[in-house]
């Protein structure tokens, strides 16, 4: 295996008795990528990325983590991978800097705390009992607690399921800047909007398979669904198109002809003429949104299921 | 081993936080230690304070805070880090063993303060056996918290275990008091070995060694549920344990089962009941208030006796403080006398009243039941003659040991003292002359009719023809009682002795008949009290007998009256102490 790969995963099936969580799953995660498994609850994502882990047997399959069989070799797997789980809960009465401590002893490698307190904005709360964080201040410490072996992959499951936006943004802005520390990343999560921002590849898993993958452009392509251009009007627009708009792409106005849908292959060039003919028009342009299918309307056209539930 | 470091001082760290660990580790105990010492005397205080400690560690501590940290979902995240469950039970049991550590050390600072409970004397022992019974609870707690799925079935498994092991542990209710099947139960739960190992230790200065059993099944205990726990270890509430892997907590309770089965062939741990019901009872100090006092030397008019741990501590003459200022139970005594407990210098084991038990287990069984009527009469020290060694020794075993209640062998097998000594024998002298008259009037003395079985006065009654002859030559009660004040006039030491045993002579209360034959003689009768007590004991060579002074053996009798005037009120028996015993004088003989 090509070491530049940190996780092979092939033919993978897990089976709990009759129910098959994982139905023959296949895909590769490079060194420094942060990879993204989307898909709505029970899709076996926590179950695939609980394999990887160590912490579940498989079924059938092949799975290589930094080149370790996870089944086999669970502890130096572990040893070199963080997790964030999806709730983690510390005691009430452990302090923050305690934690870190504690976790950092079991690994033979281990982080800076000091210098992770401080990244990871916890520095002044080092001292402060667990029960007393806000949720965002819990979940950076998950990830603090992640971090605290230095490790090579790192795990995060649905990182910021329940939190607040702010919060989210939060986290967001943090997992960015350790994909810019090529550290290899593998999300699970259901929001489209976390995959398409931090994902350089996305796998979408339905019911125990991968229905497809490939970087969030590549799936954004392969909907055959147009990017849909809105402009608001201050006045009326006249009837009719404008002159020389394509046959093909669909123009929807609303009663009192303020505001108009455009739907094209083309966004861009379809911005420009929409643009002109409205301020030919004399129509006073008071706004323009421009909407690219997302990774949902990949999953919605793949499944004829939404993501979420 | 860097992770079990890092996770046994997170714990402690952890534990320090929880004002509950305080709460059931320190104060819960303190206050029964407060309340009830009193009333139950500091050794068996200090057992049900540990006994509760070590149960309540490894239930609740160990075992319900497992399931709770795994039910909300804290250990989880552990889950995932490069360690196995090693750490987190071997944390629980250093825990336990830290947070108990001060709080011995703290029962023990009290009790010896405020209870005069004289520091344990194995104390390396007593430390390493409830170290060790830490240990082996904390890890008994850490299996049920493996096997259970939920902290509902926590809690009713936790209670199943406690509830019984504590009722019948010994510490809390009396295990003699309990029907037969119940004490035969309690054979089989550990935490009865914790208490009778620790009473054993505490009370009979007893070495780890001499527990063997009990240290074997708590080490054995230990390891198994350490092993098992590891197996079992479950890391979230989603990882369920198939309902047949419970019967592993059986497993952890097989040590004890064949502890129990070894217990009901042998039945030791039932008789070390016994023994330290006893033992217990003898560590309760006693204040005899305002009592006319007789040293067997000389008489203190009014005065008060301080009894602890077995021995008289203090005499007071004149006032003494309350009983509640030196943490006694007080004895009102005004009108009483106190006397040393007394000793008859002369009986024959062998026989009662002349007749000749059948066998020789007859004669040892007979010998005991003749030594607890002695005590029944405040009689607490005897010289034998005439009953083989081998089954003195047998005897006399049972009592050194405190199985059972009866006087002292003082002076064994030996001819008696000549000399400066002279036996008084005027009971004998009596008896022989009044069976040779078919004078029965002897077996009609009151405390007779207390001690003596129906079935052997019946007995006398009908046959006393048959009886042991007395022998050729015995004198006159007229004629020993002279050479008696013959032999005072000489100076001759005189020592109470009855020969009881012999034709007509029941065993146990014809001393006080003697000491009033004594005084017939010519005897004043402080005179005939020093027969029956300190020249007694001297003559037997048995000083430390017979007197009460500071650190003497606190065996002593409380009698109404003043026999110092009136020698007949030494039968007025109101309490006997043995080594500082308080005993039951109703259990010593056979109920009619």
């Amino acid at each position: 295996m090509a070491p530049e790969v940190a996780i092979a995963v092939s033919a993978l099936t897990k089976n709990y008795g009759k129910v098959e969580a994982v139905r023959g799953i296949d895909f590769e995660v490079a060194r420094g990528e942060v990879f993204g498994l989307l898909g709505p609850n029970g899709a076996g994502k926590t179950t695939t990325v609980e394999i990887l882990e160590g912490l579940r047997p498989r079924s059938g399959g092949e799975v290589r983590v930094l080149g370790f069989d996870p089944e086999d070799e669970t502890m130096a797997v572990k040893d070199r991978i963080g997790v964030c789980l999806q709730a983690t809960r510390l005691s009430d009465k452990i302090t923050v800097e305690e934690s870190l401590q504690l976790f950092a002893a079991f690994y033979t490698r281990s982080a800076d705390t000091t210098a992770l307190l401080k990244r990871l904005q916890l520095w002044d709360k080092r001292k402060a009992y667990y029960t007393t964080l806000s949720g965002g201040q819990k979940q950076r410490l998950a990830i603090a607690l992640a971090m605290v072996n230095e490790p090579d992959i790192v795990f995060l499951d649905e990182p910021t399921t329940g939190l607040d936006a702010q919060v989210r943004r939060e986290i967001h802005t943090l997992i960015a800047e350790l994909s810019d520390r090529n550290t290899t990343i593998l999300l699970t999560t259901h929001y489209i909007e976390e995959a398409e921002q931090l994902c350089q590849r996305v796998a979408i898993m339905d019911e125990g398979r991968i229905i497809v993958q490939g970087t969030p452009r590549e799936l954004q392509e392969r909907v055959i669904g147009k990017s849909r251009v809105e402009i608001l009007c201050q006045n009326a627009l006249p009837e009719g198109l404008p002159p020389g708009w394509p046959a093909e792409d669909a123009v929807h106005f609303t009663p009192g002809r303020c505001q108009l849908v455009a739907e094209t292959e083309y966004p861009a060039r379809a911005v420009v003429e929409l643009v002109k003919w409205v301020d030919g028009c004399g129509a006073g342009l008071s706004d323009i949104h421009i909407k690219r299918p997302t990774l949902e309307d990949v999953f919605i056209e793949l499944t004829g299921k939404t993501l979420r539930d | 081993m860097k992770p079990y470091i890092a996770y046994i001082r997170t714990t402690l760290r952890l534990t320090g936080r929880e004002r509950i660990v305080i709460f059931f580790n320190y104060l819960f105990p303190l206050a029964f230690l407060i309340g009830l010492g009193e009333i139950m005397g500091p050794v068996p205080v200090f057992a049900l304070v540990l006994t509760l400690n070590i149960l309540g560690t490894g239930f609740f501590g160990a075992g319900m805070r497992a399931t709770m940290d795994r039910e909300a979902g804290i250990l989880r995240r552990f889950k995932v880090a490069p360690i196995t469950p090693g750490p987190i039970l071997v944390a629980s049991m250093v825990t336990g063993w830290v947070v108990f550590v001060p709080a011995l050390i703290g029962f023990i600072a009290i009790l010896n303060l405020r209870y005069h409970m004289p520091l344990p004397p194995n104390i390396f022992s007593l430390f390493v056996f409830l170290s060790l019974g830490v240990v082996a609870f904390r890890s008994m707690g850490m299996i049920v918290a493996s096997v259970v799925n939920s902290m509902q079935e926590s809690q009713i498994i936790v209670q199943l275990l406690y509830m019984p092991m504590l009722l019948l542990s010994g510490a809390t209710i009396p295990l003699t008091i309990m029907p037969d099947w119940l004490q035969t139960v309690a054979q089989f739960l550990p935490s009865n070995y914790l208490n009778l190992g620790m009473q054993g230790i505490l009370l009979r200065r007893e070495s780890l060694a001499q527990n063997w059993q009990a240290v074997a099944a708590l080490v054995a205990t230990a390891l198994l549920c350490f092993f098992v726990s590891l197996k079992l270890f479950r890391w979230e509430k989603e990882d369920r344990l198939k309902p047949s892997a419970k019967l592993w907590v059986l497993a952890a309770l097989l040590p004890f089962v064949i502890a129990g089965a070894w217990q009901v062939y042998d039945r030791g741990n039932l008789r070390k009941v016994q023994i330290l019901a006893h033992q217990a009872r003898r560590n309760v100090s006693w204040l005899v208030r305002d009592a006319r006092i007789f040293t067997g030397d000389r008489v203190i008019e009014r005065g008060s006796l301080l009894i602890r741990n077995g021995v008289v501590e203090r005499i007071y003459e004149g006032d003494s403080p309350s009983a509640g200022d030196l943490n006694a139970e007080g004895i009102a005594a005004a009108g009483k006398t106190a006397l040393p407990g007394l000793i008859d210098a002369e009986v024959v084991l062998a026989m009662n009243a002349g007749l000749r038990p059948g066998s020789m287990k007859d004669v040892s069984a007979a010998a005991e039941n003749a030594l607890a009527a002695y005590l029944y009469s405040g009689v607490t020290g005897i010289g034998s003659i005439g009953l083989p060694p081998q089954i003195e020794k047998l005897v006399e075993s049972r009592f050194v040991s405190g199985e059972k209640l009866g006087a002292m062998v003082l002076r064994s097998a030996v001819a008696p003292a000549q000399g400066p000594c002279r036996m008084t024998e005027l009971s004998f002298s009596q008896a022989s002359a009044e069976r040779a008259a078919g004078d029965l009037s002897l077996l009609k003395e009151t405390l007779v009719e207390e001690v003596a079985p129906r079935a052997l006065l019946t007995r006398l009654e009908s046959s006393y023809r048959d009886l042991e002859p007395h022998g050729a030559g015995v004198p006159s009660l007229e004629t020993a009682q002279r050479s008696i004040m013959a032999a005072r006039a000489h100076g001759t030491k005189l020592a109470a002795a009855t020969l009881s045993g012999t034709a007509l002579l029941v065993h146990g209360p014809m001393l006080h008949h003697e000491l009033r034959l004594l005084v017939q003689a010519g005897l004043t009768p402080l005179e005939a009290l020093r027969a029956a007590t300190s020249d007694a004991a001297d003559c037997l060579g048995a000083p430390r007998a017979g007197r009460l002074g500071p650190g003497a053996d606190a065996s002593l009798v409380l009698v109404e009256g003043n026999p110092v005037e009136e020698i007949s009120s030494t039968e007025r028996i109101v309490e006997v102490f043995l080594h500082g015993e308080n005993v039951h004088r109703g259990a010593l003989v056979e109920k009619k």
